[in-house]
Formats: structure tokens, C-alpha cells, sequence
């Protein structure tokens, strides 16, 4: 028996070839070939006209099957995506409205001297001073990157500059009379946690579930 | 690749088609057109995966970690260059076994109620 393939055999491998365009376009470059291959493999094999008939049947019912499914997941990827796009941009608001609400309440209680306002300006000052918006920065590059590997190296550099930054806090305070370590201090372990917490519901509360 | 700290129940039940390949690839690693075979050899032909099935399967499967393809291809004088090989990961390994024991426990309730014989 030649294994070669019949004429109407190549025939059916050229239709196929153009029906994988009903498949979106990453699962064709992906896996077009290898179903064009597997279907040149079968049809070697067939021996009879009837067994290559059935197989093309097959084929076709298996292509309008599957298609629709495979543009469908795709549909659901893109879906998450903006979703998780929405949520993220929805934290990041939340965030910058909490700090300026906070900004607002500083001025008032500064200018009219209220006790309580003036003890949290006090942590907010220190918040500010000791890279709140070093941290934001990053917070944000590790929040927008898609990029797996570079948002956790970033990340990683969020909590690996705290030790650095508490190291040169501690010199500065030693050299420095006019600066005020405890007061520094306080605050970057407040906006290492703000930043960690956030982080944290982000990632845990916030995050829509991905379908499979 | 997910974190391996999934486990094997969240992926059950599995679809016919996935408990298949991993099973065609249980044994041994191979490339799409033996998967289909095998399978086919297996169920008496009764089950036929089609390219679309077969390789839809294939790439959930990879994206879970289930399998994975092979860097070089085991016969490589002898095979066409162009094939991709597929072998089961550990996880998949569990998956599989996850369902087996799914299924077995299915068939001894289908037993108990008088759906099957009993065996000796």
C-alpha cells in the first residue's frame, strides 16, 4: 500500500488549511501546523476512500465544534484582563483620594491648631519624608507590569529597600543632630505597611477570580 | 505555569478528552498523532479526537501545568522534525490519579445500586 496521499487527499489538506482560519489567530500560529500534520497522518493511514471520508466528516465536525470554544475562552481572557484592569485602576484611585483626603484634613487641623490632627500630620510628615512616593512609584510599576519576572524583581525591591532605607536612616540620625530618627523611622514602617497591605487586598479581596 | 501549590482535587472533573491524553501519556511521551492513536486503539474506536479537540486540550493542559513538550524529540533520525512531543508533568501524574479514584469510587456507587454486576 503506497503511503503516498491521494489527490483529493491534498485537496482536503488545502481546504483545512484555510478553514483553521476560523480559529483565533494565536491558537492557529500556535497549533495550525500540528493539526495540519496530524490530519496529513491520518490520511495516510486511511487505506480506503470511504475511511478518508469519514475522517474528513470528522475533521469538519470537530472544526465547527471547536472553534466557537476556542474564540469563547478567548473572549473570557480579554474579559479578566480589563477587569482586572478596572480593579487595579480602582485601587490606585482609592489610594491617591485617601492621601489627598488626608492632605486636606492636615491643613485644616494645622490651621486651626486641632491636637489630634496635628499628632496624625505629624506621622504624616514622617510618611513623606521617608520615601512614601519612592514606594508609590514602585507600587505602581509592580502593579502595571504584565511582565511576570520584572514585577516580582520589583516587588522584591520593594521590600528589599526597607532594610537600606532603615540602615541609612539609622546613620543619618547618628551623624545628623537636627534629624529625627524615631520619627522617620515610625514613618517608613507605616508606609511599608500601607504599602504591603494595599498590596495585599489588591491581591487577595479585590482581584476578580479567573475563569479556567 | 501555576504555583505547585495547587491541588489535584481543584481540577476535577476533567473533561473526557483531557482524562484521554493523560492517560495516552501515562506510559510514555508522545506527539499529537500517537496521543490519537492511542486513544483510539485503547477505546476500540470508540473515542475519536479531532485536531481541534486534541490540540484545544493540549494547549488547557500545558497552561495548567498538566503536561508539558518535550525540548528534543525522542527519535529524532527517524521522525519528522516537525512534530512536538508531550510528556505528563508530576502534577499531571496527580491529576490523573485524582480522577481515576474519582471515577472508581463513581463506579462502585453505579455497583451498590444495581447498575453493574458485581465483580468476583
Amino acid at each position: 500500500m503506497s503511503k503516498s496521499l491521494s489527490k483529493d487527499a491534498g485537496w482536503f489538506l488545502s481546504i483545512y488549511t484555510i478553514l483553521l482560519r476560523a480559529y483565533p489567530r494565536e491558537f492557529r500560529r500556535e497549533y495550525g501546523s500540528q493539526m495540519v500534520l496530524l490530519l496529513l497522518d491520518c490520511q495516510r493511514d486511511a487505506r480506503t476512500a470511504p475511511a478518508r471520508t469519514r475522517i474528513w466528516l470528522r475533521t469538519l465536525i470537530d472544526l465547527v465544534r471547536t472553534a466557537p470554544l476556542e474564540h469563547l475562552e478567548k473572549i473570557k481572557k480579554e474579559k479578566n484582563f480589563m477587569r482586572n484592569l478596572r480593579t487595579d485602576l480602582f485601587a490606585i484611585g482609592g489610594c491617591v483620594l485617601i492621601i489627598l483626603a488626608a492632605l486636606l484634613l492636615l491643613s485644616y487641623g494645622r490651621s486651626h491648631q486641632v491636637s489630634s490632627i496635628l499628632l496624625f500630620g505629624h506621622l504624616l510628615d514622617a510618611l513623606a519624608f521617608t520615601g512614601i512616593l519612592g514606594n508609590l512609584i514602585v507600587f505602581l510599576l509592580v502593579k502595571f507590569t504584565r511582565f511576570r519576572p520584572l514585577r516580582v524583581a520589583l516587588w522584591t525591591f520593594l521590600i528589599v529597600s526597607f532594610v537600606p532605607a532603615i540602615a541609612l536612616t539609622l546613620i543619618v540620625g547618628l551623624t545628623d543632630p537636627t534629624f529625627n530618627t524615631p520619627k522617620v523611622l515610625i514613618g517608613y514602617v507605616l508606609s511599608f505597611f500601607f504599602w504591603y497591605g494595599l498590596h495585599w487586598l489588591w491581591s487577595n479581596k479585590l482581584r476578580p477570580t479567573e475563569t479556567a | 505555569m501555576k504555583a505547585p501549590t495547587r491541588r489535584p482535587e481543584e481540577f476535577l472533573p476533567l473533561t473526557p478528552a483531557m482524562f484521554h491524553i493523560l492517560l495516552a501519556l501515562a506510559d510514555k511521551e508522545r506527539h499529537g498523532y500517537h496521543i490519537m492513536r492511542e486513544v483510539d486503539e485503547r477505546t476500540s474506536g470508540n473515542v475519536k479526537l479531532g485536531p481541534g479537540t486534541l490540540y484545544g486540550s493540549i494547549k488547557r493542559m500545558m497552561a495548567d501545568g498538566l503536561i508539558e513538550e518535550l525540548e528534543e524529540r525522542p527519535d529524532p533520525e527517524l521522525d519528522d522534525e516537525r512534530r512536538r512531543y508531550y510528556r505528563l508533568t508530576d502534577f499531571g501524574f496527580r491529576v490523573a490519579t485524582a480522577e481515576a479514584q474519582r471515577l472508581e469510587q463513581m463506579v462502585r456507587s453505579a455497583r451498590a445500586k444495581k447498575l453493574l454486576p458485581r465483580t468476583r
